[in-house]
């Protein structure tokens, strides 16, 4: 059996690429208040899924105050989708 | 490393993706806001046109030239507020302001060009159902039409167009509260069951329905967006250190032996 992604198997970050796999776009203040984390906790978060190439990061500003939104790459679908998998898989043998 | 640390021990995470997306389809608040400026217009142009009509039978030309002129320029500002980028920049900017504390999610688009040519497709549909509610007060008003039958004359577009918005928009189930409700008091008034207004309040036979479960249902959307909201952060929190939520900053926080092969 593969070894699990270990950038998905954080519960912080799984349940961040579960949000964002349910809708199109979120901000960062909607991932904050929903999660209920800490802003660094968070960006650290973000930047390592983005590394990672699972979430793109949308950068923009509303008037004068930057905005930042987050999207699901195809890349972080596949691996989300292969993340489960291989849970299931892991559940079946116990 | 508390025991339910794990995604598999907690709650399925993949509720998560099902309460996000409920509550990303029920954010109502835009559909408010544009509704009551609409609404806003769409009385006022009634009230002009009941002045004009005064005019008319009066027979006071320049008053009702005035009149003509004023609901014209009304309903050209109602259709460009509609379509126009400004009115939906506005629209966003209330809309925002509302959802300040729990911050912004969306559902639908994904393609961008898809979404611009199905928006244009609406586009042309809005206004076809502006020519065609203005066909049938014509209809009214020449007598070929009874008034008690314009709203059951109006759900033969309305509804289908109510349908294709909800299903391009990708909207909620609320969203079916509105042509449901508006197809259901057509056949009640074809059936002779619906007891029409006053007759002062002739117009209220069509306004009332037409916006008032259109209200309903975005009410009804938008107090099913607390409680997905609701119950998003409960899954969301559930397990998850306060303020923490695993490896802030540095690398650890990967479940080390549970992540590898088994």
């Amino acid at each position: 059996m593969k070894d699990l992604d270990r950038t998905i198997h954080e519960p912080a970050r799984l349940r961040i690429l579960m949000i964002l796999s349910g809708v199109d776009v979120a901000d960062f203040s909607f991932l904050l208040e929903t999660l209920g984390l800490t802003k660094g906790n968070l960006s650290s978060h973000m930047d390592k899924l983005e590394k990672a190439g699972y979430v793109e990061v949308i950068k923009s500003f509303q008037g004068k105050v930057p905005h930042t939104d987050f999207r699901l790459t195809d890349e972080g679908r596949a691996a989300l989708k292969a993340y489960w998998a291989e849970i299931d898989a892991i559940r079946k043998l116990r | 490393m508390m025991q339910h640390d794990h995604p598999q021990d907690v709650q399925d995470p993949r509720q998560l993706a099902k309460w996000a997306a409920r509550y990303a389809r029920s954010r109502t608040i835009p559909f408010l806001v544009q509704w009551s400026f609409i609404v806003l217009l769409v009385l006022v142009l009634g009230g002009l046109a009941q002045g004009a009509l005064y005019a008319w039978r009066t027979r006071q030309p320049g008053l009702l030239w005035v009149l003509v002129a004023v609901i014209f320029a009304l309903t050209v500002a109602l259709l460009w507020f509609s379509i126009a980028r400004w009115g939906r920049e506005r629209i966003w900017r209330i809309s925002e302001w509302y959802y300040r504390k729990e911050g912004y999610a969306a559902f639908g688009g994904g393609d961008k060009a898809a979404e611009l040519r199905r928006m244009r497709w609406l586009t042309a549909l809005g206004v076809g159902l502006m020519l065609y509610h203005l066909a049938g007060a014509v209809l009214v008003g020449t007598g070929y039409l009874p008034l008690q039958y314009f709203q059951p004359f109006s759900a033969v577009y309305m509804a289908p167009f109510l349908a294709a918005l909800i299903l391009v928009q990708r909207l909620g189930w609320w969203a079916w509260i509105w042509p449901g409700l508006y197809v259901v008091h057509a056949v009640l008034v074809l059936g002779g069951v619906w007891r029409p207004f006053p007759q002062n309040w002739f117009f209220m036979d069509i306004v009332a329905p037409m916006f008032g479960y259109g209200l309903i249902s975005m009410l009804v959307g938008h107090i099913y967006s607390r409680y997905a909201l609701k119950r998003l952060k409960r899954l969301a929190r559930a397990g998850l250190d306060e303020g923490g939520g695993g490896d802030e900053g540095g690398s650890g926080g990967d479940h080390g032996p549970r992540a590898g092969a088994e």
